[in-house]
C-alpha cells in the first residue's frame, strides 16, 4: 500500500533572473511500513524533495511540475491550514540537527505536550501522561525530571531523541528523516535508527524517507533504495539488488569509490570530474560527462526510469 | 612495547603524554584555592609512529584524538609528558630547534571552508610557509607553487582562484599542497575526509597515498571513519575518553578487536553490506560527560562485559600479544 505518491516531481530555485531546476521530474512510492532510503552526494537534491513534499521550501523555491499524495490527500494542491494539521500527525520529519526542531526558550516536557494537545484531544494531564511515555520510549534517563529540562541541557544524541519523540507523538504515517544521525557519533547513530525502525516501522507500519548520504546505513537499515544525481533519480531497487547488482554507472561508481572492509590498500576506484552545479547541469543525462560508458544519444536524450526486474529499475540507455 | 615494527626507531614517540583544560581558570579560582576542577582530554597516553607509516586515532567526539593531534605539533602544552620527534623532545627545543621542527611537521585540517584564509588567492596560500621559512627567492617560490598544484592535481590556473571559487575537494587539494609545502617529514591529518562526499574522498585518499609513496610521508590520520581507517594505515589507536584502550596493527584489530569498547564501535559501525546486518541493540548508554568521567575503568557504566573491579581499578594499557595493547582487566593476564 503507498503511503506517499510523488510523481513528475519537479522543484526549482530562483537565482537572480531565472529559474534552475533542483529537482527534476522525479517520481517514487513510499509504502507502508518500509524504510526507503533516498541517497545521494551533496547538492543531488534529495532534501529539495524532503521540503517539497512537507511544503515547507524556501521562498525563492517552487514546485513546478508534478504531484505528491499522501493516501488521498494531494499535498501539491493543499492549503496552508490542511497542511498544518498533517504536519506533525499525519506527517512528520526529523532534521539533522536537533535544534532546528527544538525551541531553546521552553522545556522539552512543554514542547512534546504542545504537539499531543495541538493534534489530540487530550486534556493536560493526559498529555503530560503521554509525553513521560515518550520520553521513555525513545530511552531518556530519568524521564519525569528531565521533561522540566530545557534543550541546551540535552546532548545531540538525547536533542535528537526528543526531536524524534515529537515526530513520533502522534503515530505519523510518514515520517521523513533528513540525515537524521549525520552529526551524531556512530554508537548513538546506531541506537538511534534502531529505535525508528523498531518503535515506528515494525510497531506502527509507518513509512520512512531516511535521506542519507552515508551507504552503510542504507545498507544497515533500508528496505529499498533510491539512488539521485544532479535532481533525478538513476536508480531504484530493494537494498539487496542495488548492493549486489548495482546497474546505473553511477550507482556502480558510488558503491566502488567506498573504502571498505575486505578490500586491500590501493586505489580506491573514482569517479572523474565532479557534479556539476545547479546552474550547468549537462543536457541529456546529467551523468554523461562523467561515464564511462557514455555515448552520443546520452548527449541528447535524458532517459527515463524504466524497470528491468521485479526488483530494479534504472534511468539509463545500456538498459533500452 | 611496539618496537618490533619493522626494528627502527620510531619517528615520533609520546610518553605519558596528558593535556588537563581547567575549568575555572583566572583570579577568582586560584584565590579560592580549591582544587582545580579539570577536563582531562588527554590522559598519560603513549604511543609510537614509524617513517613512512600511518597511524589512526579513532574516537568518538570528545575522546581527546584532536587534542592529542594538537599536542603531537606541540600546538598546545602538555600538562604531563614529553613527545620525541627524531629523538628530540619536542617542548624542551629552543627556537631555531622548534622552527626546525614546525618545517618537518605539518598538519591538514578537517573544514577546507574554515581553514584556508578566504581574502588569500590559492596561491598566496600555498607560497605563505614558503614565504615564512624564506625559501628561495621569489621566482623559484613561484616555481614551486605551480610544481604543487600540479602535484596535487589543480590547475596552474587555480593559483589565481580564491578559496570561495573551488568545490570543498579542491580546497582539500589546497590544504594539502600548503602542508606539502616545505618537503615536511610527518603530517598530521585532522578528519581529512570528514567533510567531502564519497567520490572526492576517495580521490583525496588516493592522492595521500601516492604522496606518502612519493616522498616517504609519516602520516597520522585522526578520524572517526572506520572504512579509511582499514583503508589507509598500518596501525591504529583506539580512544576512549582521552586513554588509548586499544592499539594494534590495522588488519589484527579489524580481524578481532579484543576490548570491550572496540568492539562495541566496530559493531556501530554502518557497513556498506546488506547481506551482513548488525543487531543495532547492543551499544548501550551514551559516552559520559569528560568533566565527571567514572571511576576505575572510563567504559565500565557501558561495558558489556564489566565485572566487579572494573569500577574501582584503572587498567593499564599493556601488551596483550606481540605488537598489540589492551587497557582491560580482561586481558590484564595475557601479557605479563
Amino acid at each position: 500500500m503507498n503511503l506517499l505518491t510523488v510523481r513528475h516531481l519537479t522543484t526549482e530555485f530562483r537565482s537572480d533572473a531565472q529559474w534552475l531546476e533542483a529537482v527534476s521530474d522525479v517520481s517514487f512510492d513510499l509504502r507502508r511500513g518500509e524504510i526507503l532510503g533516498l541517497v545521494g552526494e551533496s547538492g543531488c537534491g534529495k532534501s529539495t524533495i524532503a521540503y517539497s513534499v512537507m511544503r515547507l521550501l524556501a521562498r525563492n523555491a517552487r514546485i513546478r511540475a508534478g504531484e505528491v499524495w499522501l493516501e488521498d490527500v494531494n499535498l501539491t494542491e493543499a492549503d496552508e491550514d490542511t497542511l498544518q494539521d498533517l504536519r506533525g500527525s499525519r506527517l512528520s520529519m526529523i532534521f539533522q540537527d536537533p535544534m532546528t526542531a527544538l525551541d531553546s526558550l521552553f522545556t522539552v516536557g512543554h514542547q512534546v505536550i504542545e504537539t499531543l494537545q495541538e493534534h489530540l484531544n487530550l486534556n493536560t494531564a493526559e498529555a503530560k501522561e503521554r509525553a513521560l511515555g515518550l520520553l521513555r520510549q525513545v530511552g531518556i534517563p530519568a524521564a519525569e525530571e528531565r521533561l522540566n529540562a530545557y534543550p541546551y541541557q540535552f546532548s545531540g544524541g538525547m536533542s535528537q531523541r526528543i526531536a524524534l519523540a515529537i515526530a513520533i507523538s502522534c503515530h505519523p504515517q510518514v515520517l521523513i528523516a533528513d540525515e537524521p544521525t549525520t552529526a551524531l557519533d556512530v554508537t548513538i547513530q546506531a541506537q538511534i535508527l534502531h529505535l525508528i525502525r523498531r518503535l515506528l516501522v515494525e510497531e506502527q507500519g509507518t513509512g520512512v524517507l531516511l535521506i542519507t548520504h552515508d551507504l552503510g546505513i542504507v545498507a544497515q537499515v533500508c528496505d529499498r533504495v533510491a539512488v539521485m544525481y544532479a535532481g533525478k533519480i538513476v536508480e531504484t531497487g530493494d537494498v539487496s539488488s542495488i548492493f549486489s547488482n548495482p546497474l546505473h554507472p553511477y550507482t556502480k561508481a558510488l558503491l566502488n569509490s567506498l573504502p571498505s572492509q575486505g578490500i586491500a590498500r590501493g586505489q580506491l576506484e573514482n569517479i572523474q570530474g565532479r557534479v556539476p552545479s545547479l546552474a550547468d547541469r549537462p543536457p541529456g543525462c546529467h551523468f554523461h560527462p562523467r561515464c564511462p560508458h557514455a555515448k552520443a544519444i546520452c548527449r541528447d536524450k535524458a532517459p527515463p526510469l524504466q524497470r528491468v526486474s521485479d526488483q530494479q529499475e534504472v534511468a539509463c540507455v545500456l538498459y533500452d | 612495547m611496539s618496537s618490533t615494527t619493522n626494528g627502527s626507531k620510531p619517528l615520533l614517540s609520546a610518553c605519558g603524554l596528558s593535556k588537563y583544560f581547567p575549568l575555572e581558570s583566572g583570579l577568582l579560582a586560584s584565590l579560592r584555592g580549591a582544587e582545580a576542577a579539570a577536563v582531562k582530554a588527554v590522559e598519560s597516553v603513549s604511543l609510537d609512529v614509524y617513517a613512512g607509516q600511518t597511524l589512526a586515532i579513532v574516537g568518538e567526539s570528545g575522546s581527546g584524538k584532536s587534542t592529542l593531534g594538537r599536542l603531537l605539533l606541540r600546538l598546545l602544552q602538555p600538562t604531563a609528558g614529553e613527545v620525541l620527534f627524531n629523538g628530540d623532545n619536542i617542548f624542551a627545543m629552543n627556537r631555531a630547534q622548534l622552527r626546525a621542527f614546525r618545517r618537518q611537521a605539518q598538519i591538514i585540517l578537517q573544514d577546507p571552508y574554515a581553514s584556508l584564509n578566504p581574502r588569500m588567492r590559492v596561491g598566496q596560500i600555498i607560497r605563505e610557509p614558503l614565504d615564512i621559512f624564506r625559501e628561495g627567492n621569489m621566482a623559484e617560490r613561484e616555481k614551486r607553487v605551480y610544481e604543487l598544484l600540479d602535484r596535487v592535481g589543480l590547475a596552474s590556473s587555480h593559483a589565481r582562484a580564491y578559496p570561495a571559487e573551488l568545490s570543498g575537494g579542491q580546497r582539500q587539494r589546497v590544504g594539502i599542497a600548503a602542508a606539502l609545502a616545505l618537503s615536511p617529514q610527518l603530517i598530521i591529518a585532522d578528519e581529512p575526509t570528514s567533510s567531502l562526499d564519497v567520490s572526492v574522498q576517495a580521490q583525496t585518499l588516493n592522492l595521500l597515498s601516492e604522496l606518502q609513496r612519493d616522498f616517504n610521508l609519516t602520516y597520522v590520520f585522526i578520524t572517526h571513519d572506520l572504512g579509511v581507517v582499514q583503508h589507509f594505515s598500518d596501525r591504529v589507536a583506539v580512544m576512549y575518553l582521552g586513554k588509548i584502550v586499544e592499539e594494534a596493527p590495522t588488519a589484527t584489530l579489524f580481524r578481532a578487536p579484543q576490548h570491550p569498547y572496540t568492539q562495541v564501535l566496530f559493531s556501530a559501525i554502518p557497513r556498506p553490506d546488506p547481506s551482513r546486518r548488525v543487531n543495532w541493540e547492543l551499544p548501550q548508554g551514551e559516552p559520559p560527560s569528560p568533566l565527571s568521567p567514572p571511576t576505575g575503568c572510563h567504559f565500565h557504566p557501558r561495558c558489556p562485559q564489566a565485572m566487579t573491579a572494573c569500577s574501582t581499578v584503572v587498567p593499564r594499557l599493556q601488551a596483550a600479544a606481540p605488537e598489540r595493547r589492551v587497557a582491560c582487566l580482561l586481558y590484564a593476564d595475557a601479557g605479563n
